[in-house]
């Protein structure tokens, strides 16, 4: 079971509405390489590592993943706070009012549902593994994407530190494929 | 129990406080080199050898305006070097520096957790902080609140 910790794992605190950013967010909500994608691949996934190395890591970056979720609902409530049905509308979110009003639900950047089309289990150590050091490089050059799309520095130091989450996370499933390569003699294809 | 300085010089307060340690330096010859807590919470990775920046420069520093969000501050820095140093513990369970330092960094947050909820309330539902009437456990502001 989870334990609700009454805090943010990295703080959100933004000034400046900003509603195009608002929209761009939404990728790494419900997007495909989003952070809701992530915490339900390796939450799924975990139940059939091979072992105790593979259940404890794939259940905590699963677990640190809900933490992102939370922390990227932060910034898109906050970049809408306040905002008016026309702003949303100049924005490209008018589709957003009509249906979600100022809430927030996991869709990516272009308004598309999230669907668990979006992950896979596979029950093979090998398979999974590999997708999950893919979805940690597409996650990170999405955060790439969406520095370069600000300047706005409450926005850039939460969106720095999630993407550097996805390097260290790209290298612990690595470390952990390698090792099980190794375990299982298998050769890397 | 902690110092907290009327300007709230963070940086300053941090290692008056002593969040954090030098000796991980000299412990970990066959560990990965670890940044300090805060160091590496604003970096968001506490592994020097795994840092790589994008776009910006330098790090951003976290400015706490007050004792409340300069507690929270050490709190959440000790909190990632805990997640960060587990990630790591999760692949290499037998690097004894790094359980030892797990160890530091807990410890160091569970008391500051503690004196954070007496002060200001509730972090978690498992804390004394919640024998209050009215109920403070949905008192704001939530984490998704600015």
């Amino acid at each position: 079971m989870w334990l609700y910790e009454k805090k943010l794992e990295y703080p959100i605190n933004i000034k400046k509405k900003d509603l195009k950013m608002a929209k761009n967010l939404l990728a790494q909500y419900g997007g495909p390489d989003g952070e809701f994608a992530a915490a339900m691949r390796y939450l799924n996934q975990r139940y059939t590592m091979p072992d105790e190395k593979g259940f404890a890591l794939l259940n905590d970056i699963g677990t640190e993943e809900m933490a992102h979720v939370e922390m990227i609902a932060t910034m898109v409530t906050q970049l809408m706070k306040g905002a008016s049905i026309e702003e949303l509308e100049r924005a490209g979110l008018s589709g957003q009012y009509v249906q979600h009003d100022h809430a927030i639900f996991p869709v990516d950047a272009n308004g598309v549902p999230f669907t668990s089309a979006y992950i896979q289990t596979t029950g093979d150590w090998n398979a999974d593994l590999t997708e999950d050091m893919a979805a940690e490089q597409k996650a990170r050059v999405t955060y790439e994407h969406l520095m370069d799309m600000t300047n706005d520095p409450d926005l850039l130091a939460p969106l720095s530190f999630l993407r550097q989450r996805e390097v260290v996370h790209f290298e612990r499933f690595k470390s952990l494929r390698d090792y099980y390569l190794e375990k299982y003699k298998k050769n890397s294809f | 129990m902690n110092n907290y300085l009327n300007n709230y010089n963070f940086m300053e307060n941090y290692k008056i406080n002593k969040i954090g340690n030098d000796q991980y330096k000299m412990n970990m010859s066959n560990s990965p080199m670890l940044y300090d807590p805060y160091q590496g919470f604003i970096r968001g990775n506490m592994f020097q050898n795994l840092y790589d920046a994008y776009k910006i420069k330098e790090p951003y520093e976290i400015k706490p305006m007050n004792e409340q969000a300069e507690m929270l501050t050490y709190i959440d820095s000790l909190s990632f070097a805990c997640i960060d140093i587990n990630l790591y513990l999760d692949v290499f369970p037998n690097d004894k520096n790094a359980i030892e330092l797990f160890n530091q960094y807990r410890n160091q947050q569970n008391n500051l957790i503690m004196e954070y909820q007496n002060k200001f309330g509730p972090l978690f539902l498992n804390n004394d902080s919640l024998n209050t009437y009215p109920w403070a456990w949905n008192d704001r502001p939530w984490p998704w609140e600015s």
